[in-house]
């Protein structure tokens, strides 16, 4: 029965349904050329780095949800944009890209330039792309969430201690 | 779970006489199956929308990568924008290029969950003023994707025009809806705390959700100026229901909060396995789904209802049933246009509308004013299971009760919530990148805490709908035009709801991120009342105390049409009170061949 199920079970599932899910193979772009998916991997990667609690945009694939997205988006102006913006990074040494990647996401509020207005996408993508990926609600986050509580509720009733300045 | 075995039966028998007809399958029309199959009546209840395999649509429990697309919809589905319900041309589909295009309630980006729970706006078009009309046809209504918080109304709202001169008390109190409230509680389940209050009358609550520490916090803050934060009381039932097998007791999974709503174990209330499987069960109700009723019909002698035509959404075929009484509850707007629709020679101004209110004295919630802030106490703790619950917290009206403001009648409510949710939405407006922009969404995942009020709209006569005269839906049947505006009461309450959110939680501690004053479209709230009220004077209102037509005693109107006023509470449990009540009071009659 469902309602027995914990989370840990839940999450087996899950992964076996990943699994046996039919897909393209990863680092088959459907919408970058080789080039553009690489460096948007590497991009994703510093906009979400892994640090000592987890893994970053690479681990967690965000390159192929934006990929994915690109591919599908309804509007060509969408994929027009990134791909704009992209661009500037393309044609910038490697070395460079960090301090570009620094000036273009200085303007973020009110991105103008290509580029401010690529960060701004690069960055909304990724942390969409990561934090609904395994890697991001799991690890990252720690959610604790999506599981059947069999017993008594998470949390606190009025006059209950909240250990809150413990 | 068990499995339902209640499939629609689209030959159902319209040779014979039903006792009664019922429009609607969602809480008003629901109910009044419950009822009337209770008391052996032989019942005919007709949704327009299809029965959906509705667990699997919602997939409660399915995780965003495990969705080709974490959840969102199709790119080339499109769910309406707050900024497009304002700039775009009516209707608000019209010359839109996407396959379909749904009401902003399908949130970021359109949720694959509930698209095909709300209706396409390219079928069902309306015109007229700026205004977010959500529809769910399909078994259940909005039942299958609500709120879920289940409060009752007092005599603050019932006689609230004798209390601040406006508009029309309601022609019950309290104490006639009160049993019905009882009712209601027992047979479907609610969860909720006791608080003893007069506005916010308590219910025969279930074991409650339970609280965050921020909204601990918030709930002590409160208390030192004579507010109050209470665990949601929502629509759910937290410790099961012996007398209902399709329900399962709630697991406090969350996944009514982290999406538009909708239960997949039915812990949350929903019409289908809280009112019409069981009423079906009795061998008294036939379900006739696709179904779109296009008119009341009345007897050429008496001028009294006898039946109902509709046309069947698939086929395009028109068909009539007939029924000794015929029960309204196809939601708020559309019982109103079926009113109107309803003319004939003994009513020429449309059925049950010899007040010419039907259509006027629309009501409901204004939404909008809102305040987000951070409990610095919870930066950089550890993450708990915060958001595995139906709902965070109501905070219940406190203007207008011992006390008169000067500068606006009657009051609001906040809902609201504080904690860990699975995805970290203030990512998106953390500035930077990096190392220390991850560990800052991280540190700060279980700080913030939010609320937004539901503020009472005044129920005026100048803010109506008709029908317009030349627009046509789908099938031909013709459609609304708004006439719907905010008036000055709601625009001086919206400033005040945004400087009290403010001031509760700086007096809490709460470092104030953000504050919203600015209204939300009319429609916002879903909650869409009046149109067709109840009272006592048949020059002033379209229905009695026991939601019958004045004009037409066979004719009763069960949903939030006949609300007189909005009141700041949600009117679901209300709506289903109402018609309890009101289909109890049927069955006599029909018993006793006053009908």
């Amino acid at each position: 029965m469902a309602a027995e199920l914990g989370r840990r079970d839940l999450i087996k599932l899950a992964a076996a349904a990943v699994a046996v899910k039919p897909g393209r193979a990863a680092g088959k772009p459907e919408f970058f050329t080789p080039q553009e998916y690489a460096l948007v991997d590497d991009l994703s990667e510093m906009v979400i780095p892994a640090d000592e609690k987890s893994g970053g945009a690479k681990a967690a694939r965000v390159v192929d949800y934006i990929d994915h997205n690109l591919a599908e988006a309804f509007e060509q102006e969408e994929r027009d944009h990134f791909r704009e913006g992209l661009r500037v990074f393309l044609d910038t040494p490697a070395a460079e890209r960090p301090a570009l990647l620094a000036r273009a996401a200085s303007n973020e509020k009110q991105p103008h330039r290509p580029e401010e207005r690529f960060f701004r996408l690069l960055k909304q993508y990724t942390i969409q792309g990561y934090y609904t990926s395994k890697i991001g609600i799991h690890d990252d986050m720690e959610y604790k969430g999506n599981v059947y509580q069999t017993g008594d509720y998470a949390g606190y009733l009025p006059g209950d201690k909240t250990g809150h300045d413990a | 779970m068990a499995q339902s075995s209640h499939e629609p039966n689209l030959n159902a028998d319209l040779k014979q006489t039903y006792d009664a007809v019922i429009v609607g399958s969602g809480a008003a029309g629901g109910m009044a199956a419950h009822v009337l199959t209770s008391h052996g009546l032989k019942v005919l209840l007709l949704e327009a929308g299809k029965k959906l395999p509705i667990e699997k649509e919602l997939k409660s429990m399915q995780w965003p990568y495990d969705h080709p697309r974490r959840g969102k919809m199709p790119a080339d589905d499109h769910a309406l924008t707050l900024n497009e319900y304002t700039v775009r041309p009516r209707p608000y589909a019209q010359g839109m290029r996407y396959r379909h295009v749904f009401s902003y309630v399908q949130g970021w980006s359109g949720s694959d969950y509930s698209k095909n729970i709300v209706v396409d706006e390219k079928d069902h078009p309306y015109t007229g003023t700026d205004y977010a009309w959500v529809r769910a046809r399909l078994l259940g209504g909005k039942t299958a994707i609500w709120g879920r918080l289940a409060l009752r109304l007092s005599d603050y709202d019932f006689k609230a025009a004798s209390r601040d001169g406006f508009g029309e008390d309601w022609p019950i109190s309290y104490k006639d809806i009160e049993p019905y409230y009882d009712r209601v509680d027992t047979y479907l389940g609610i969860s909720g705390l006791k608080e003893g209050l007069p506005q916010l009358p308590d219910s025969l609550f279930q074991r409650p959700n339970r609280l965050t520490k921020s909204e601990i916090m918030l709930r002590a803050s409160l208390e030192k100026n004579g507010r109050l934060l209470t665990p949601y009381r929502a629509g759910v039932t937290t410790d099961g229901l012996k007398h209902n097998k399709y329900r399962s007791k709630c697991f406090g999974r969350g996944a009514c909060t982290r999406r538009i709503g909708g239960c997949d174990i039915h812990a949350a209330f929903d019409s289908p396995t809280g009112l019409i499987y069981p009423a079906m069960d009795t061998g008294n109700l036939t379900l006739r789904t696709n179904a779109t009723v296009y008119e009341v019909t009345v007897d050429k002698n008496s001028g009294q209802a006898s039946g109902v035509s509709f046309i069947d959404t698939d086929t395009g075929q028109t068909y009539h049933a007939k029924g000794r009484a015929v029960i309204l509850g196809a939601s708020t707007l559309e019982t109103a246009r079926l009113l109107l629709l309803s003319k004939s020679p003994q009513h020429p101004g449309g059925l049950g509308n010899s007040s010419g209110h039907v259509g006027h004295n629309f009501c409901e919630h204004l939404m909008g004013p809102s305040v987000t802030g951070i409990v610095k106490d919870m930066i950089g703790k550890p993450h708990t299971l915060d958001d595995g619950r139906p709902g965070g917290f109501y905070l219940p009206r406190f203007r207008n009760l011992a006390s008169k403001n000067p500068n606006f009648l009657r009051g609001y409510g906040f809902e609201g919530e504080g904690g860990m949710r699975m995805f970290p939405g203030h990512a998106l407006s953390t500035p930077g990148y990096g190392k220390d922009f991850k560990k800052q969404v991280r540190d700060y995942a279980g700080a913030f805490i939010s609320m937004g009020g539901f503020g009472e709209v005044l129920p005026r006569y100048e803010n109506y709908v008709e029908i317009d005269p030349d627009r046509k839906d789908r099938w031909g049947i013709p459609v609304l035009r708004f006439h719907i505006a905010f008036g000055d009461n709601e625009k001086k309450m919206a400033q005040d709801m945004g400087d009290q959110a403010q001031e509760m939680f700086e007096n809490a501690g709460i470092q104030v991120i953000g504050v919203d004053r600015k209204l939300l479209t009319p429609g916002w709230s879903i909650h869409e009342l009046g149109t067709s009220r109840m009272g006592n004077d048949p020059k002033k209102s379209v229905v009695n105390q026991f939601q019958q037509c004045h004009d037409v005693k066979n004719l009763l109107v069960v949903d939030g049409s006949t609300h007189v006023s909005a009141s700041c509470q949600n009117p679901t449990w209300t709506i289903m009170a109402l018609a309890w009540r009101s289909c109890d009071n049927l069955a006599d009659q029909l018993r006793k061949g006053e009908i």
